[in-house]
């Protein structure tokens, strides 16, 4: 459904020199800077898949996105979706996709969603009959009806962006893109998006590319991620496999009787492979990086010499990966 | 083209829509709008009384040109609104959204800044028209009406193809834009009859930046002065010329647009 093949997006940016002097020179003579945005990223999607893109701002992640829904023009590679080039025949291609850009509204700020609704029927050409059962359930499911009338903004910013996720469906697309969808939302409102999006993807087999911050909505909802960083793509897989990659190790959390420095953990558990972090005065965290031999040593050492009430042993969270990876990269780009 | 005249006929519904909502805002603009109409009317009328004549262009004259130019500058301004183009749509990046739609996005960006209010000016150029034309007793056929249309159409457009164009500069430097002024002074020149004004000056306002094909050409049918008939005539084809020149422009700004950082 979705075909990329190394898609590579340059900016030229305007370098302006500093001060008055250079502000006059800048007239004449201007400088540029290039920098490679995307650079060479190939994937490819079926239908009715869920995945993430992932990375730190600045990665690249929303100038992918431009390009595929269109909106940017690639400086070399192709992108061909549901069949169409995005920025050649891009008319016809965005009748088959919905985007939703979390930071932008697509809803008529001084209109209620329902006329904003109608409009875009309107602007997608949707069958009138089959458009308003569509919208019917739309309003249904993201439980829009109690302040579909009112105008958009009144309305508090998990109900806007449910109106937004309904308008960006109502043509009922194919391929749904979101971009953060989820930010400044609370955990409510964040749960039946997830839902809803869920449910979409089971009954309408829409494929839905997801890019968030939010590593949680990554669980809830995508089997495959994609991690970008400094333009290129370093992980497409399973989000299993990034686990394993990444993230395998282990934390346990001690909590003591009595008051327990890290010095006085460190010198019982002797020099070996792991960290130590501490949480409070009565509390420290040993991070035990992949060895397995390791963890049931920690566990007996510290439990004989020190009175510990409570154990936690915990497996790294996809958060934890996530961090992992923004900051091995970050060290690769200091080596570089 | 059928589907943006039918979203045209929503998008003015929902303006009226939004603009009812807050009703004494509505009936207030009403009001100043015909006032600020009206003074305009007393005017242009005060002081052109005190206007000699021109080269062989006698007052009345004058008024007519006159009153034609705020027809088609009215219906532009009405429907090419977008004078906060690039703080926007560029710079807000707006216009992501507007490519992610399936209707040609220089439709939109008008659909979407349209200004139904302008509808007065053409009022207020017909009754200047009419004045004038009273006076200088103008005879008109019926197809005249018909020519009458085809050239307002066509002024329409140079001024449209003129800033769409400029309009598109803002695709491609991301700074403001400081010619849109620049050209707003050279479009009034457009208004009064070009021979008064030396060769360069005339010839630049034919070709160049056409806005005398916004008053005098079209007008001078009208007027029935014969010498300037081969121009009249031309008002169409370089209404179409430089309204597919702006969309030129337009198309490959649009290629060359980088969005906004989000």
């Amino acid at each position: 459904m979705i075909q990329v093949n190394k898609l590579e997006k340059v900016f030229r940016i305007h370098q302006a020199r500093p001060g008055l002097a250079g502000a006059l020179r800048d007239l004449f003579d201007r400088q540029y800077k290039t920098v490679k945005a995307v650079d060479g990223v190939s994937f490819s999607v079926e239908a009715g898949e869920m995945f993430a893109l992932i990375g730190e701002n600045g990665a690249g992640k929303s100038t992918t996105i431009k390009m595929l829904t269109g909106i940017l023009t690639p400086s070399a590679g192709e992108v061909v979706i549901n069949g169409f080039v995005p920025y050649k025949q891009r008319e016809q291609y965005v009748t088959s996709i919905g985007v939703v850009f979390g930071q932008r509204s697509q809803l008529w700020w001084d209109l209620s969603p329902m006329e904003s609704f109608r409009l875009l029927k309107r602007v997608y050409k949707v069958d009138e009959e089959e458009g308003n059962r569509w919208l019917n359930r739309l309003i249904d499911e993201l439980d829009l009806g109690s302040f579909v009338h009112q105008p958009v903004r009144k309305l508090s910013l998990g109900q806007r962006m449910r109106c937004e996720i309904a308008a960006s469906l109502i043509h009922k697309p194919k391929l749904l893109f979101l971009d953060e969808p989820t930010v400044g939302l609370d955990v409510l409102v964040k749960q039946k998006i997830r839902e809803f999006l869920r449910r979409l993807n089971e009954t309408e087999r829409t494929t839905i590319l997801l890019t968030t911050h939010d590593v949680s909505d990554i669980e809830a909802l995508c089997r495959r991620v994609l991690v970008m960083d400094q333009g290129r793509l370093i992980f497409d897989g399973l989000l299993g496999d990034l686990k394993e990659k990444w993230g395998a190790g282990t934390e346990v959390v001690f909590q003591f009787k009595k008051r327990t420095s890290l010095e006085e953990v460190r010198t019982a558990l002797g020099a070996a492979d792991y960290e130590l972090v501490p949480e409070n005065e009565y509390a420290l965290a040993v991070r035990i990086p992949r060895s397995q031999e390791m963890l049931p040593y920690v566990l007996s050492t510290v439990m004989s010499r020190f009175d510990v009430s409570d154990v936690k042993v915990k497996e790294a969270s996809t958060e934890e990966i996530v961090r992992n990876i923004y900051s091995a990269t970050g060290e690769v780009m200091v080596h570089a | 083209m059928l589907q943006v005249l039918r979203l045209f006929g929503d998008y003015l519904s929902q303006y009226f829509k939004t603009r009812l909502a807050y009703r004494a805002d509505f009936f207030g603009e009403l009001v100043s709008n015909l006032i600020f109409e009206l003074i305009n009317l007393v005017f242009i009328v005060v002081v052109f009384q005190h206007v000699p004549l021109l080269n062989d262009w006698s007052r009345d004259e004058i008024i007519f040109i006159y009153g034609y130019f705020l027809i088609p500058y009215a219906l532009f301004t009405m429907f090419f609104g977008f004078w906060d183009f690039n703080e926007r749509y560029i710079i807000r990046g707006e216009m992501d959204r507007v490519l992610t739609r399936p209707i040609h996005n220089l439709a939109q960006v008008c659909l979407e800044s349209i200004a139904p209010d302008r509808i007065f000016g053409v009022f207020s150029g017909l009754i200047i028209m009419g004045y004038a034309a009273i006076k200088l007793e103008l005879s008109f056929a019926w197809y005249d009406l018909l020519l009458f249309v085809g050239l307002v159409i066509s002024s329409v457009l140079i001024y449209a193809g003129v800033y769409t164009a400029i309009a598109a500069i803002s695709f491609f430097s991301d700074s403001r834009t400081g010619i849109a002024p620049m050209i707003w002074n050279i479009q009034n020149y457009g208004r009064y009859p070009v021979d008064v004004y030396n060769g360069v000056i005339r010839f630049i306002l034919t070709w160049i930046l056409p806005f005398a094909f916004v008053g005098l050409y079209p007008s001078a049918y009208f007027l029935r002065k014969e010498e300037w008939y081969t121009y009249t005539m031309l008002t169409p084809v370089m209404g179409l010329i430089f309204f597919s020149l702006g969309l030129f422009v337009w198309n490959w700004g649009i290629k060359r647009y980088q969005g906004a950082g989000s």
